[in-house]
């Protein structure tokens, strides 16, 4: 019982984690929340639905919605986001959520408000931990979880790219000046950040087998409210933070019971730590401006 | 007839939504996405002290307006310790979290809310619909005109300057959180009162009124007809209020159409449709110039 | 009693030292110029003494009380006012209205005095009147001060630190980014508050400029004073010459300064040079 907590806690963790990830990475370079990243969740999860309708493959679904959803990301910085950026940080927040609501409507729409299915099996076996069962798609949902931050930490960490992404996070016009293409570099991590959260869009739905027009609504500011306690932009922070809240989520549900609906227990948590702690759980001081 | 008047009700409670949330991002500039959870607390209040404690309307609308104006010196108190873009996340997270206690709570009456919130009465006359408007209209009046008073005083000019650049309002020895809380509990209050109407309007309180795309819809509002302007506030309501009402289609479309509104109006027309420097309101201002300029050449 | 007194101040921002063991005064009805080459920590103490930086040691006294860890609205309401190095305008509000805002402080204190009508307070409007004339900033008065060039920026600072009629006034680099026709009229008007008996803290990085202005000048190089004196002591300091020649490839001549209100030399107006500007 334990341990089965455990697994499904770290499995909602990293669910979580991907999807922060791509928000985080984004707040780093633009300073925007962008909220409209779930909109890339939930596209995320149909275009995957319609992909295994037509291939009966999983992995082209997780790699279908990741590639449409990395389109919408690129022309929302390009057509949205960039030119608002002088007017503050909240102009393009609210830009963000009307993006958000419009494109859960659409969704709802197009596909009606039903939940779709995703059945697709995964070919991974599952495993036995001292009496504890770890399914096949809780064991895929680790795996990219782990592969994408492993990739990333090493994309950031090794290469002239990722070095690039850090000196334009850091301070865009010296960035610029030094010769760096700032607006591609912005285009480049939106195509990521959007990729990141469709493919946990597609992992939850063969994980749930369910697709729905509102399945956005929480992701969309929860992982603000995980952003923020992982300090804004570090994404070691925000990994951490994601497990924790997944963790707890899934402790506090099966323990405690009801107090608080799981959903609120990111934003209970964010507004107690921001008070006590208004930079941010894992901030270091040069994240926190 | 009746229907035409219940639109009008529900616009007005609209309009001091929104005029109350003017106050708080127009006017003093803070981010606040969360007006919602006021409007239900308010909403809330009104509604147990009728039912519960047989509170007339007369009393409890006061209460609702000053309890929700004090938890709304408690977002302003937290408002001073975060930067802007940490408190427009916490004032989502205020709206979610709120709405679970209403859902949660027993206290609230869980999913089902609360029933029976009995009709207002002045002595022997009971309220019908025409009675809210009429009042309903009267609240409006009182909260736009205490608005432009508002924007007269010093108070009103504190809050711009905060707006403008805190830094340099507190070298000319402005308090500045004095103030910013000050401008959270005025527009929270208003949300209250407005909640308090709409509790014996409906007669039903239940949390899914008070979600945060409420809060998006009054924001949309307030952004589509001009932030910092009570003309702004008042049309924003009137029109998003009024059209999927009498468009049924567009009533299908709501929430599609608020959000495809806010992203467009922030990313083409900033100001609103009447804000300062709008085109219709610069349209609007010509105009009257160019009747002005006719009117001194024929006298 | 002095008006302002700095005593031992220190800042240290993570083992980088700032500002080291820095103490001066100034008398009520003093002009005195803080100068120094960049990272000297001239901005850094202007900070301490407007309450926006809190020191790591020492101490701020202001006619005798300490203000040091007051809040920069409490140490303005105690009659310290202050210009920003990069204007920082309300730009929403009309220039008058940003000279007013200043004007009307006894308003804003009071969170029920401020529910007041502005126009209502005459001695406000009268004092935002004459600070528009002083400054030359009547034919501006409507404008949006967003709209303001750098020059009108400047002297909007200026009025609206004197709006509160602060017992000392902390100009923080006033002539920096003006050219020649920024500086002339500013110079003017800075000149004419020694007239007006105010007390005046300036700190400039334009040398000739704080000079010509200045009763007495500290100067500050890496965080320390190494030098107080009268203008032509300083200019004359083997010790304030090297620190300058230190940081630029200049000569620092010696020249007699123009008395304070008349126009300045034509090379002063220059910035770019750095202490070139000091002819």
């Amino acid at each position: 019982m334990l341990l089965a907590n455990l697994v499904e806690g770290m499995t909602i963790g990293s669910l979580y984690a991907l999807m922060a990830l791509g928000l985080s990475l984004v707040y780093g370079i633009l300073r925007v929340l962008d909220i409209a990243n779930a909109g890339a969740y939930t596209l995320g999860a149909y275009v995957g639905v319609l992909t295994w309708r037509l291939t009966s493959s999983w992995w082209l679904a997780l790699l279908a919605g990741a590639a449409v959803a990395s389109g919408l990301g690129w022309l929302l910085q390009r057509h949205l986001y960039v030119p608002i950026l002088a007017s503050g940080p909240i102009v393009p927040l609210i830009a963000s959520i009307g993006v958000f609501t419009a494109l859960e409507e659409a969704y709802r729409l197009l596909f009606g408000p039903y939940i779709l299915k995703l059945p697709a099996r995964i070919p991974l076996p599952t495993v036995r931990i001292a009496g504890t069962v770890v399914s096949g798609v809780q064991l895929l949902v680790l795996m990219v979880a782990v592969a994408a931050f492993a990739g990333i930490a090493l994309l950031l960490d090794r290469t002239r790219t990722g070095l690039a992404w850090r000196a334009t996070a850091q301070d865009r016009e010296t960035a610029e000046a030094m010769g760096i293409d700032v607006g591609a570099v912005t285009g480049r991590i939106f195509l990521l950040g959007y990729a990141l959260a469709a493919a946990a869009g597609v992992l939850v739905a063969i994980h749930y087998n369910a697709v729905s027009p509102t399945m956005g609504d929480m992701p969309a500011y929860k992982m603000l409210a995980i952003i923020v306690l992982g300090g804004l932009g570090s994404p070691f922070g925000t990994v951490a933070a994601s497990l924790l809240i997944g963790l707890v989520e899934t402790f506090v549900a099966a323990y405690v019971g009801f107090l608080l609906p799981r959903d609120a227990i990111a934003f209970a948590a964010l507004i107690l730590i921001l008070l006590l702690r208004p930079q941010g759980l894992f901030a270091r001081g040069v994240a926190a401006r | 007839m009746s229907y035409a008047v219940v639109v009008g009700v529900t616009v007005t409670i609209y309009c001091l939504l929104t005029l109350g949330l003017n106050v708080i991002a127009g006017y003093a500039g803070q981010p606040h996405l969360g007006q919602a959870a006021f409007f239900g607390l308010g909403a809330y209040v009104a509604a147990i002290l009728a039912t519960r404690y047989g509170l007339p309307f007369w009393l409890d609308l006061p209460a609702a307006l000053v309890l929700t104006g004090l938890v709304g010196v408690l977002l302003g108190a937290i408002s001073l310790r975060l930067r802007e873009d940490f408190l427009a996340i916490t004032t989502i997270g205020l709206n979610f979290v709120m709405v679970a206690i209403f859902q949660y709570v027993p206290f609230f009456g869980g999913a089902m809310g609360i029933t029976d919130v009995p009709l207002p009465s002045l002595g022997s006359y009971t309220f019908d619909n025409s009675a809210f408007l009429v009042v309903g209209l009267l609240m409006v009046c009182a909260v736009a005109l205490f608005s432009a008073y508002l924007e007269r005083t010093w108070f009103g000019a504190v809050l711009a300057a905060i707006k403008d650049d805190e830094v340099a309002a507190a070298a000319i020895g402005i308090s500045v959180p004095v103030y910013k809380i000050a401008a959270f509990a005025l527009g929270t209050a208003t949300a209250g009162a407005a909640g308090s109407l709409y509790a014996h309007f409906m007669s039903v309180v239940t949390p899914a009124s008070f979600s945060f795309s409420e809060s998006v819809v009054l924001l949309s509002m307030l952004v589509f007809g001009g932030l910092g302007t009570i003309r702004g506030a008042l049309l924003g309501a009137v029109v998003l209020g009024v059209m999927p009402e009498v468009f049924r289609f567009v009533s299908d479309y709501r929430m599609l159409l608020y959000g495809v509104l806010l992203l467009l109006m922030v990313r083409f027309q900033p100001a609103g449709l009447l804000g300062e420097g709008s085109w219709l309101h610069a349209l609007l201002r010509r105009r009257r110039l160019e009747r002005g300029g006719l009117g001194r050449a024929a006298a | 009693m002095p008006l302002l007194e700095v005593e031992g101040v220190t800042v240290r921002f993570r083992g980088l030292t700032a500002v080291e063991d820095v103490s001066f005064q100034v008398e009520e009805g003093e002009f005195v110029a803080i100068i120094g080459p960049n990272g000297a920590g001239k901005t850094t103490l202007f900070n301490v003494i407007a309450g926006s930086q809190r020191p790591s040691r020492g101490r701020v006294r202001l006619g005798g009380r300490i203000i040091t860890g007051l809040s920069p609205a409490e140490v303005s309401r105690l009659g310290v006012g202050r210009t920003f190095q990069i204007a920082r305008p309300f730009g929403s509000l009309t220039v008058r209205e940003n000279i007013l805002l200043a004007a009307g402080r006894e308003q804003l204190g009071r969170a029920w005095a401020s529910l007041r009508l502005r126009h209502h307070d005459r001695a406000a409007a009268r004092a935002t009147e004459l600070l528009l004339r002083r400054t030359g900033l009547e034919a501006v008065a409507e404008k949006r001060a967003s709209e303001l060039n750098v020059g009108e920026l400047r002297r909007l600072e200026i009025a609206r630190a004197m709006a509160g009629r602060p017992r000392l006034l902390l100009l923080d680099e006033p002539a920096a980014g003006l050219g020649v026709d920024g500086i002339l009229p500013l110079r003017g008007i800075i000149g004419d508050l020694r007239g007006q008996g105010v007390t005046v803290l300036l700190v400039e990085h334009h040398v000739g400029f704080a000079l010509s202005l200045a009763d007495r000048v500290v100067v500050l190089d890496q965080g320390r004073v190494i030098a107080v004196g009268l203008p032509d002591q300083i200019r004359r300091d083997p010790r304030v010459i090297r620190a300058y020649l230190g940081e630029e490839e200049q000569e620092l001549e010696p020249a007699p300064a123009p008395p304070a209100g008349e126009a300045p030399g034509p090379r002063e107006g220059g910035r770019a040079e750095g202490v070139g500007g000091l002819a």
